[in-house]
Formats: C-alpha cells, structure tokens, sequence
C-alpha cells in the first residue's frame, strides 16, 4: 500500500515537474527578450560569472595544457603553414619589383588601417566562460555595462571578427560567436565587392548566402564586413572593413540562383583568450 | 535541507566546470554534458523522484544561462531522471559497469530527446546529423567521466541521507 502511494506521489511529482517546465518555455517563448525570465536570466549571469572568472583563471593553465594536447596535430600543420609562408615571403621579397608602385600600395593599406584604427573605440576583455551548450556558441567575457558594453556592440579577436554582444550583467557579458547558427553578419567579398550573408554552422566553415550565381569567387579570397544592414535578417553590428575569413569552397550549380560558398572564419575560436569590444559604431 | 544544499554545489559546480575547464577538452569538438551526468546518477542512486527533482534544477538552471526558450533541458532532465529512476528499479545486475551504461545511454537517449523537443518548438539550428553526432559523442564522453564523477556523487548522497528519509 505504502509503495502504491510512494509511486503515485512520485507521478505527481513528475507531472508537476513537467508542467512547470511547459510553463517556464510558453512563457519565455512568448514574452522574448523583455520578460521576468530574461531578467532572470541576466541575475543568473551577474550570480555566475564571478565564480567562472575565479575558476578560469585558476584552471586556464590546466585548460590550456588540454587544449594543446588536443589540436597538437593542428598546431604542427600550422607550423608547417608558417614556415612556407615564411619561405614565400623570402621568395616575394627577393624579386626585384617596381618599388614606387609597390610604396604606394602599402602607403594606402597603411592609411586604411590607421583610419580604421582611429574610428574604432575598443575594450579589451578576457574570455572567462564559454557556453555550457553543445548547441550553442557563446563566450563570457569579464566586462559589462558598467564598463560601457552594451548589446548587440560588436566583438573582434586577433584575426578578425569575432561575434556580437548579447547578454550584459554589471561585469560581464554573453558574446554570441559568428559561427553560432543564429549569427548572421552582412559581409562582402573584398575581390568582387559582391554582398552577402555569413550564417554560423557550428564548428564548421561559415555559408555565405544570398551571392549572385554569376559573381566571381576566387579561392582563398578575403571576405569582409559589409557594414550595412540587409533587410529583414538582422541588424548591421558590425563597423565596415574588419576581416570575416577566407572563402574555403566555391560550389556552381548549373541554373541555381546563387552561388554555394564557405567560408573559413580568420579567428581561432577554439583558443580565445582576449578579445576587443568595439564601443564606437565605427560608421560615424 | 542537507539535500538541498548538496544539490546546489553539485549543480553549480558543474555548471562552473561545464563552462570554464571541459570546453578546452572536447572530444572530437564535443563537450561532456555534465547536467545529464547528474540527473541519471541521482535516478540510479536514490530513484525517479530523487531523479526528476536533480533533472528539472540542474535543467533549469542550465537553461538560465543560454540564449533559447528557458525550460526545455529542465523538461527534457525532469524526464530522463525519472524514466532512469524508473528503470533502475528494474535491474538487478549488480555489475559495476551498470552506471557506465546508464549514463551512456540515457545522455545519447536524451540529447536526441532535446533535439527533438527543440525541433517542435522551431528553435533547432544545427542539422539531425550534428545532434547525433553530439549525442553519441558526449554519451561516450559521460561514460567516461561516469567511474570518476558516480562515486563521488554517491558518497555525497550517502552523507546527506541523515536523521529523516525523505520520501515522496
């Protein structure tokens, strides 16, 4: 009889459980980003990230002895990577070129940069946490709205770009990835000058999307951001001109209406450890 | 009360780990699911009540901290403890290996669950090859873990079962 009862009550239990749930994901499902839920959700950050700055800092040395061991071949092929690029610079660098032309090409790239760099208002943060999700591509960084970060600023890394803000607590804040598949930034091919949309896949290659079939993509070609928005996808985040990646695979389907592109993200997401808040738009 | 608390630093401790340490020792790119890890062994070690209720708070609070509807992994852990709880209670092998297995299949079993709900709900962004590909993975990952964290975990269970039996 006792056992009866026990294993009724633990049904109840079951069905309450449940239904609370259902509950939890009807409600923040309908009031979105505005609710009760999501406040809680950003006191639940503000609880956590302390203890996640605390424990990162004292694991990223275990952290990082790991991380090695397990891209150890990537990080031979990329020395391997490093020393022929070196052997190509020598080589680029013996030849005889026309000095004026090639002084007035590095004068401009110069100029760019130094433009693009005085536009930029950025702040350095340190990547604490990284999404407790297989499903999702987020990083925790050590600075929030107390230090001038606010949603949706964008989030560069040494390479490129590397995602957008979108969760902040008081000191600290949830970074969303570009390779995330609901990331999804207006780029443009730095060859053609041809638009288009760079959606996440996870840890694979971005898809860019929305290329005209006829345009022409060269291998290896940088693909950059477009700073405007395309409409009815998203917002433009992100300042003109900061380097996506290089286009890794170029599919031309007879008769499609745009081209299947990948493209290879210049940033290392698996090894992030510092990364720069953009502040300013970078449009003004 | 004892329970209570132990289920707090159980839940956030794995939380902390889930987020800092294990994302830099991915297996094959995935991580372990350490929620998962901890509803099933509440299930085998003290039965489906003791599962749901470590399945829905480890979930819910997981759930805080992504960007997507908050209460699917609570839904899909309330569940897997309960059905592992359930099961449990049926096997009598006395085999050490027993938790290994659990948890192997109860973390494939319910990450294809929460690809399945998150596909209803229209939230799914990754393709069915990925989740199993996930599921497979962080079901071997667990098991791995599984002789190291069952153990600790069972003699945190046993410690906080003190003067009163809770029973539901």
């Amino acid at each position: 009889m006792a056992m009866r009862t026990r294993a009724r009550s633990t049904r109840l239990l079951v069905v309450a459980l449940v239904s609370a749930s259902l509950v939890t994901i009807t409600i923040d499902y309908r009031q979105g980003d505005g609710g009760p839920l999501a406040a809680a959700g950003d006191a639940a950050l503000t609880l956590i990230s302390p203890l996640q700055e605390a424990v990162s800092k004292v694991t990223q040395p275990i952290g990082n002895f790991f991380s090695t061991l397990v891209r150890l071949p990537s990080i031979r092929r990329e020395l391997e990577d490093a020393r022929e690029q070196i052997a190509e610079f020598r080589a680029e660098f013996g030849e005889v070129r026309s000095g004026q032309m090639r002084l007035a090409e590095l004068e401009a790239i110069l100029g760019l940069q130094d433009s693009l760099g005085r536009r930029l208002e950025t702040l350095a943060a340190e990547v604490i946490a990284y999404s407790v999700s297989n499903f999702e591509w987020t990083i925790g960084i050590d600075h929030g709205s107390s230090d001038g970060v606010e949603e949706d600023m964008a989030v560069i890394a040494s390479g490129g770009l590397a995602g957008h803000v979108v969760r902040t607590g008081p000191s600290s804040s949830v970074v969303r990835l570009i390779i995330d598949p609901d990331s999804a930034v207006a780029g443009r091919l730095e060859g053609s000058g041809e638009p288009g949309l760079l959606v996440g896949d996870g840890d694979a290659d971005l898809r860019m999307e929305l290329v005209d079939a006829d345009t022409d993509v060269m291998p290896d070609e940088n693909v950059v951001t477009a700073g405007f928005r395309i409409p009815g996808v998203g917002p433009s985040l992100y300042p003109p001109n900061i380097l996506i990646g290089t286009v890794s695979r170029v599919l031309s389907d007879e008769g499609a209406l745009e081209k299947s592109i990948t493209v290879r993200p210049a940033v290392d997401f698996s090894s992030l450890h510092v990364v720069l808040v953009v502040l300013s738009s970078g449009t003004g | 009360m004892r329970r209570a608390i132990l289920l707090t630093v159980v839940v956030v401790t794995a939380l902390l780990l889930q987020s800092t340490v294990l994302p830099n020792a991915t297996l094959l790119g995935a991580k372990p699911e350490l929620m998962y890890l901890l509803a099933i062994s509440f299930g085998a070690l003290e039965g489906p009540a003791s599962g749901a209720i470590a399945g829905f708070v480890g979930g819910m609070a997981q759930d805080f901290l992504l960007n997507q509807p908050k209460g699917i992994t609570a839904l899909t852990l309330t569940l897997l403890g309960y059905a592992i709880g359930m099961l449990r209670q049926f096997i009598v092998s006395p085999s050490p290996l027993l938790p290994v297995f659990l948890v192997a299949g109860g973390t494939f079993s319910g990450i294809l669950f929460y690809g399945v709900v998150t596909f209803l709900l229209g939230q799914m962004d990754t393709s069915w090859l990925y989740q199993l590909r996930v599921a497979a993975l962080s079901g071997l990952y667990n098991a791995l873990l599984t002789p190291i964290a069952f153990p600790i975990l069972r003699r945190a269970v046993e410690g906080s079962r003190s003067q009163r039996v809770f029973r539901w």
